[in-house]
């Protein structure tokens, strides 16, 4: 393991911010191109939004924790809550589904977190919690070095 | 982040977004811009995400929300200036069809087209 990290904070939707710069200051040490570091960041957004709005209906009180770890130009990611948890992690995984349209949520953030991560597993249990756990390599092209 | 709002007469809208668009924000703006997009005779709106360097998938609640509004008018909707990554965004959400490559003016030609021909 070349570094690690571990962030925690309270479920307020203010902190979706914290967590994008928290884990763009982390991945910075690999040289991510514009679009490895926005796909990435998506990710993180969406897996904090869920646990913020789903797992503690932005409750202000439960605590939803990132850690980082990275090996090499790999970074693995888990976002935790211990939130209500999802009863149906297949179901939420389909494009399109929602729990909460009144929100104007618009049931894409699994397809999206699928789509940018290399891999991601949902580990779920109703009134535990939730673990998402992905996983992004970085090719970031890299100037040639001046000697 | 931030937004400005400007009616073209009284049909077209464009709403130009800046900083980054997350569930956070879109929840702090969608009713202001709720509000003023039901004024008027509203019959397109031109989202310019030029100036927005981040947008995660309450970008695609805020503006599906904003075309159902519009749906009793039959209404527009064009997508400007996209990131990379954003272009992938709408694509997986269905909304690939509504990004358009050009200036807000060739926009704004172009809804007058669709909303007068």
């Amino acid at each position: 393991m070349d570094n690690e990290m571990t962030l925690s904070f309270l479920a307020i939707s203010e902190n979706e911010s914290l967590a994008r710069m928290a884990v763009t200051s982390f991945v910075a040490q690999l040289d991510p191109t514009i679009d490895e570091l926005s796909e990435f960041k998506t990710i993180v957004s969406e897996a904090v939004s869920n646990a913020i709005i789903h797992g503690y209906d932005e409750d202000g009180k439960g605590v939803v924790t990132i850690h980082a770890v990275r090996e090499g130009d790999v970074i693995s990611v888990a976002v935790k809550d211990q939130g209500k948890g999802i009863f149906d992690v297949q179901k939420a995984r389909e494009p399109l589904f929602t729990s909460k349209a009144e929100m104007e949520r618009s049931g894409m953030g699994f397809t999206i977190m699928e789509s940018f991560a290399d891999d991601l597993q949902v580990e779920s249990e109703p009134n535990i919690g939730t673990i998402v756990t992905f996983s992004k390599k970085f090719y970031s092209v890299r100037m040639p070095q001046i000697s | 982040m931030n937004y400005e709002i400007n009616m073209h007469t009284n049909d077209i809208v464009v709403i130009r977004l800046f900083g980054e668009l997350d569930h956070h924000e879109a929840e702090r703006i969608r009713t202001d811009i709720s509000r003023t997009i039901l004024q008027g005779n509203l019959q397109t709106i031109i989202w310019n995400l030029e100036r927005l360097n981040f947008m995660d998938s309450s970008g695609i609640g805020l503006i599906l929300g904003r075309m159902r509004e519009m749906t009793a008018v039959n209404g527009h909707t064009i997508i400007l200036n996209p990131s990379n990554t954003m272009k992938k965004i709408f694509q997986f959400s269905g909304l690939g069809n509504f990004m358009f490559e050009g200036t807000e003016e060739e926009a704004i030609l172009s809804a007058r087209g669709i909303v007068n021909g």
